[in-house]
């Protein structure tokens, strides 16, 4: 007698996995957001990925304990194979979610030689870190999720649930309604300032292009594509446990047709790519024969190590890939950017060296999604290639609050200091300068000491002069006018959020050198 | 159990997804007419034995807070039973906890939530709209969270959805505004500032205090002293409390040394608001003429300057 398959229920575990790891994602964003959670749990996700952790360590030559827990991550894939991909990844999850049917389909039609794209990738970034440089790690997944979070997602709920309360608040039958549910979601939930980022246009079309290629193959972007995916994938090979095609097997393709990703073989060479599989048990569930174990692959001919496909990576492409990435290197080394950036390219609390800065950051845009003020931006080419999506403050569009240390204390990498918040108050980001020509008493007359009142070090770092002036409407006047202190300015830039004045402000901050 | 089909699903998506674009379309258009202001019953003049502007003085913030709402006739001559009160301290940054004098004394805010609700409000509402930080860091900073919650008040986060242009019939620079509407729907709005410097204004006040509750108030500075006056003839609090426990009386608003801070333990409160800070003033060697928005509102007639021709009442717990 047959005993009942198993495997539909370790399937709907698998599911509830990510149901919960998703939740759990999203939650941290908005717990961080609002400080409800201690901040060190604000960064889980990213202490377990094995791809930011090499890649901060290789390119910054350090130990770093906090990403420590990928080690976890990398053991379990020795020992069950790409489970992370399968039922933790958040990315992979939310493109398993928004799969397109008939994608598999038209999957068979597409070269299997696209899966190589993934190793290039992975040997480019690598061979970027051992030269100290973490461009491509933009690319990995969570960091890729959390930015789009971050710079489009949130940003856009809020203003599409403002802008739909602002309306139905004054019609009187939706008041009381209206008003208690947004009552409840304002402050844990919604942000008082609607949060703005410069480039998330960008970055919503790059993830709507991944999310679009998912027509062309499930989870394209996992089996193609996902650096992170790739370094698994290369662990995978060497894992003690994959599910393995058995004898009972009678060729009846289901579990091809059910596979995600496209891990399984058919024709006469009828298996389970390891490298490929995220082990989702799709296939086991599937499988009316109980032709499929999820069996130690040890000491089977041809099972361990996982052997070679005929779309791995020539050596000759290897090669490529890693001149490639060194030639990337060194093309943005030598770039104007890397040697004069943009004066105002501020960089968060205590990140004031450049080259170290560059060489740990993650690209993970945290440190953005924790910033109350949003004033954390992602940096465009104000950097040199190199810098592209690194956190920078922009201090126009939200200052770095006095009573605020948060970016550093969620930094995965250390590459913004966790510096306490009376250490972060005395860290200098920069100078503000004021622009006589355009400053409201300055150059009209017109009383104004916006900046001088916002100013939060003790003593304030600008001061007011009394003089006698004409004013706008050519009257004599009395105004007074701001000047720098700059050894006391800090370059936390409030002044400039602050300054009245329409467009630029009249008050900047700009790098101060060290 | 029914489930969603995805012509359905799409059907439903696209409808929501209208709404929001409608509705975002709407929002973003030419800015609405000023709506009229409500109006709230008018500061309560004192009657016979009542004290006209009550100056209580001693080491416990809380009981001076007690003592000059009884010198005033108690705080029922301000709220009655069932009514809807707003508390508008000074909440200004989350830089410093309260001893740092850059924002109103958590103990003056909790008392009068209490003395509120134990005559019969229906509800006492705390808020601010900090410019350093947000609501909630600063609430909490500012130990006002924490007293308000445990005497019994709500600690509001003001939504954007809640401001409204509002015409200022009275105002003689600025005549629109928008204004966190809930504050003039109030049927009591009482005013508890922090007794502090600032560089413009010279001294920030009670009638200054009210910045805290309208968007763009930097736009305010350019004639600051007429358009606070402006701001306060639309307001018009019911109380005004000014917490002078200890003073800021340089680097105001936002402090952050207490070399700059004096130690007064007194505690001021009157119907009129301007009577309120002229007589604050004096605290820093000033007269209420001296500051201009406080000359602006007497001159509008929301209020007396000259303290001598009032009954007030000084007293001590």
């Amino acid at each position: 007698m047959r005993r009942p398959n198993p495997w539909p229920r370790w399937r709907r575990v698998r599911q509830a996995v990510q149901i919960v790891a998703f939740i759990l994602f999203v939650y941290l964003l908005f717990a961080a957001l609002q400080r409800r959670i201690a901040f060190p749990l604000a960064d889980l996700f990213f202490r377990f990925d094995p791809l930011s952790a090499l890649g901060a360590m290789v390119s910054s030559r350090e130990w770093l304990p906090r990403l420590a827990p990928a080690l976890i991550t990398v053991g379990v894939t020795l020992a069950l194979g790409r489970i992370w991909c399968g039922w933790i990844c958040p990315f992979g999850t939310l493109l398993e979610w928004l799969s397109v049917p008939r994608a598999n389909r038209r999957a068979r039609e597409l070269s299997p030689h696209w899966r190589e794209v993934k190793y290039l990738i992975l040997a480019a970034a690598l061979i970027g870190a051992l030269f100290g440089s973490m461009a491509l790690l933009v690319l990995d997944p969570l960091a890729l999720l959390t930015r789009t979070m971050t710079t489009v997602l949130l940003p856009g709920l809020n203003h599409a649930l403002t802008a739909l309360f602002s309306v139905l608040y004054p019609v009187p039958p939706f008041q009381g309604v209206i008003g208690g549910l947004e009552g409840l979601l304002r402050g844990p939930v919604l942000p008082v300032q609607q949060p703005v980022f410069a480039g998330n246009a960008l970055i919503a079309l790059i993830f709507v292009t991944i999310v679009g290629l998912n027509a062309l193959a499930g989870r394209f972007w996992c089996r193609y594509l996902c650096p992170l995916g790739a370094l698994l994938a290369l662990i995978s090979r060497v894992s003690l446990l994959r599910p393995i095609i058995g004898d009972a097997c009678t060729r009846c393709g289901r579990c091809s047709n059910v596979c995600g990703v496209g891990a399984i073989q058919t024709g006469d060479n009828f298996r389970i790519v390891p490298a490929e599989c995220t082990v989702c048990l799709d296939c086991l569930a599937a499988c009316q024969e109980a032709g499929i174990g999820f069996r130690p692959a040890l000491g089977r001919p041809r099972g361990w190590p996982a052997p070679p496909e005929a779309y791995d990576p020539t050596r000759r492409r290897l090669l490529a890939a890693l001149g490639a990435g060194v030639a990337g290197v060194v093309v943005m080394r030598t770039g104007a950017g890397a040697r004069r950036p943009d004066p105002a390219l501020i960089r968060p609390p205590g990140a004031q060296d450049e080259a170290e800065f560059l060489s740990r950051c993650l690209r993970c845009s945290q440190c953005m999604k924790v910033c109350p003020t949003s004033g954390l931006q992602p940096t465009f080419l104000e950097g040199g290639v190199e810098a592209f999506w690194t956190p920078r403050l922009v201090p126009r569009l939200g200052y770095c609050n006095y009573g605020c240390h948060a970016c550093g204390q969620v930094c995965p990498s250390g590459a913004i200091p966790p510096l306490d918040l009376a250490t972060k108050r005395q860290a200098v980001l920069g100078v503000a300068v004021i622009d006589r020509n355009r400053c409201l008493p300055w150059a009209h007359g017109t009383p104004c000491i916006v900046c001088e009142e916002m100013c939060p070090v003790s003593p304030k770092a600008i001061r007011l002069e009394e003089v006698a002036v004409i004013d706008a409407r050519g009257e004599a006047a009395v105004v007074q006018q701001p000047h720098m202190v700059s050894d006391r300015c800090i370059g936390c830039g409030i002044c400039e959020y602050q300054c009245p004045v329409e467009g630029d402000a009249a008050i900047e901050v700009r790098r101060s050198g060290s | 159990m029914s489930t969603l089909t995805r012509r359905q699903f799409l059907g439903l998506t696209a409808r929501v997804t209208g709404a929001v674009l409608i509705s975002t379309a709407c929002s973003s258009g030419p800015a609405a007419p000023a709506a009229e202001a409500p109006s709230r019953r008018p500061p309560p003049a004192p009657s016979e034995n009542q004290a006209y502007l009550a100056v209580a003085r001693g080491d416990d913030a809380a009981a001076i807070t007690a003592r000059a709402i009884t010198a005033l006739g108690g705080i029922e001559r301000f709220v009655r039973a069932g009514d809807d009160v707003i508390i508008k301290p000074n909440i200004c940054v989350d830089y410093h906890p309260p001893e740092y004098a850059a924002t109103t004394h958590p103990a003056v805010v909790a008392a009068l939530a209490s003395l509120c609700l134990g005559a019969g409000a229906r509800r006492v509402r705390v808020m601010d709209m900090p410019f350093g930080g947000t609501p909630e860091t600063a609430y909490a900073v500012s130990g006002i969270g924490d007293a308000v919650r445990a005497a019994g008040g709500t600690m509001e986060v003001m939504s954007p959805i809640r401001f409204a242009r509002t015409a200022i019939p009275a105002g003689r620079d600025i005549t629109a505004w928008e204004v966190y509407q809930d504050v003039l729907q109030a049927d009591v709005l009482i005013n508890v500032p922090i007794a502090k410097h600032h560089s413009l204004a010279r001294l920030s006040l009670a009638a200054k205090n009210l910045l805290g509750v309208i968007q763009r108030p930097n736009q305010m500075h350019r004639n600051l002293g007429q358009r606070i006056a402006d701001l306060a003839s639309l307001m018009r609090p019911t109380l005004t409390v000014v917490d002078a426990t200890r003073i800021l009386v340089d680097h105001g608003p936002t402090g952050g040394s207490l070399n700059d801070v004096r130690q007064t333990d007194t505690v001021i409160a009157s119907h009129d608001m301007v009577a309120a800070d002229a007589y604050a003033a004096t605290l820093f060697g000033l007269r209420g003429e001296e500051i201009a928005y406080v000359k602006a509102s007497a001159d509008m007639g929301l209020g007396t300057l000259d303290l001598s021709a009032i009954r007030i009442e000084e007293v001590h717990a």
